[in-house]
Formats: structure tokens, sequence, C-alpha cells
């Protein structure tokens, strides 16, 4: 492994960031959707990448990963779901006019 | 020669895909053109995968995130109304650049699959044995519930986007 285990938790780090600060930022629901799933596959990339660097023979980091899948999966069903009904209960996908159920 | 000066060069491309990719998501307005481009950072995700000796990880990265998650993502845009897309048609300007890109995959293809000659399988199978050694062992369990976990999603997806109410139905389609 001549790339170092920090270059890649670099990335990750940087690309967790970007998921972040796009969740805060951009007011489409379908648009904060994709960057929870950006902030996922960094979290999943800082999995691998310390998996190789320390992990035993059995290969833990990666079965992390592959429940990773699964939820982020799971989570962009049911995510998209969602934002469809609500869609067509009025049809905005602007986060801040999303409020019928707010207290 | 040796060699050692690739897999730095290749990290290096694929981080600035990566994080160009993430940066586009959140800052391009068009919404088509930011799931591209986040199935781009994927792909190049799938990569670093690869750089790390994970391959069936990258395999299934391929396979979710770039196949499924992407399309699912493209339909849920499709089935919106943004008010700030300037242009639509998207997908249907680009001929003369899809042509570009179909020669560009298709014709090495084609070239490589007539020169094939069979070459003898690699034994073992990468990291897929000791993966699946452990799914299966130690965390079969956890395996089990991530399975009723899909299968809830399903179901609640279907529950809150299906119409169950039939008159309903009918007065939108007459609308």
């Amino acid at each position: 492994m001549t790339v170092p285990l920090g270059a890649y938790v670099a990335v990750s780090a940087v690309l967790f960031f970007i998921g972040c600060a796009g969740v805060l930022v951009r007011r489409n629901a379908v648009v904060i959707l994709m960057c929870v799933e950006l902030m996922l596959n960094a979290a999943n990339l800082a999995l691998v990448a310390f998996s190789r660097k320390y992990g035993s023979i059995d290969e833990r980091g990666s079965v992390f990963v592959v429940f990773v899948f699964v939820i982020a999966a799971a989570e962009v069903a049911v995510g998209l779901a969602i934002i469809l009904s609500a869609y067509r209960n009025r049809p905005v996908v602007d986060v801040d006019q999303i409020h019928q159920m707010k207290g | 020669m040796t060699f050692d000066f690739i897999e730095p060069v290749v990290f290096a491309l694929l981080a600035i895909g990566v994080i160009a990719g993430g940066a586009a998501v959140v800052l391009l307005s068009r919404i088509t053109a930011a799931a591209l481009l986040m199935a781009f950072t994927f792909l190049s995700m799938a990569g670093m995968f690869v750089l790390l000796g994970a391959e069936t990880l990258a395999a299934f990265q391929v396979l979710i995130y770039v196949g499924a998650i992407t399309v699912l993502i493209l339909y849920g845009v499709m089935f919106t109304k943004f008010s700030d897309r300037p242009r639509a048609l998207f997908f249907q300007r680009q001929t003369p650049l899809a042509v570009v890109f179909v020669a560009a995959v298709a014709i090495p293809v084609a070239l490589l699959s007539f020169s094939f000659t069979s070459a003898s399988p690699r034994p073992g199978g990468g990291d897929l044995s000791a993966l699946a050694t452990s799914v299966f062992t130690d965390f079969a369990f956890p395996f089990e519930i991530a399975s009723v976990l899909l299968l809830a999603a399903m179901v609640g997806a279907i529950v809150l986007t299906g119409r169950d109410d039939p008159e309903e139905a009918a007065r939108r389609r007459r609308r």
C-alpha cells in the first residue's frame, strides 16, 4: 500500500463535509437525499481504508460496509417515498415550504 | 523500471473525481446533472475500493449505488417538478457527444472480444471468501435482520406511494 492511510481518510473527510454542507445549504429535498448518500459513502471509504490497514483477516470492516449499503438502499427508498407522498399532497419539494406538520 | 508511481497517480485521479463530483452535487442547480455527477462520484469511490483491494465491495458499490440508488433518485427527480430548471429535455440534446462516448466504449470492447485468448482463472476470488465467511458466521443474525429491514423498507415505500382510495384515483385521472 504505497498510498498512505491518511490520504484515504482525508478524501473521506472532505467528501463527508461536502455532503454535510449540501444537507445544510440546499433546500431541495431530493438533493438533500443525494447529499446524505454522499456522507454514507464517505463513511464507507473510511471503514474500508481502516479495515485494510488495521483489520484482521476476517474482513469485519467490509461486513459493516455491506450493512451500510443495505441501510442506504432502504433509506433512499423510504426517503423518496416520503418526498413523493408529500409532493402529492402539495406540489413542492422545497423543504422550507413543507411545514404542514409543524407544531 | 518499477511501477510504484501508478498507484498514487490513480489515487489522485480518483480523489479528484470523488471530490469534484461531490462538490458538483452541492453546487449545481440542475438536479439531473447533479444526480448523474453523484453517480460519477460513486464510480470513483468504487475505483478507490479496488485500489484498497476490496473488489467485492467495489462490485456491490457499482450495483447498488451506481445502479439502484442513482436510478431511484432519477425517478424521484422525474416525478417532482422544479421551478429552478432552466432547460428541459436534458437527455435528448447530446446525440453527437453520445455517439463519441459509445464509440469510445464499443470499439475497444469489440476489438478485445475478438482478440481474447482464454487465460487460466486465478484461484481464490479476492476478498470475497473472507467476506462471505464473516457474513455467514459471526454476522449471520445481523444479516437476517438486514434482510427484514429491506423487506420493511419495500413494503413501506409501496404503502407510502400507493393510492388505496379508488374514488380519489379516478378523480385524479379525470382531472
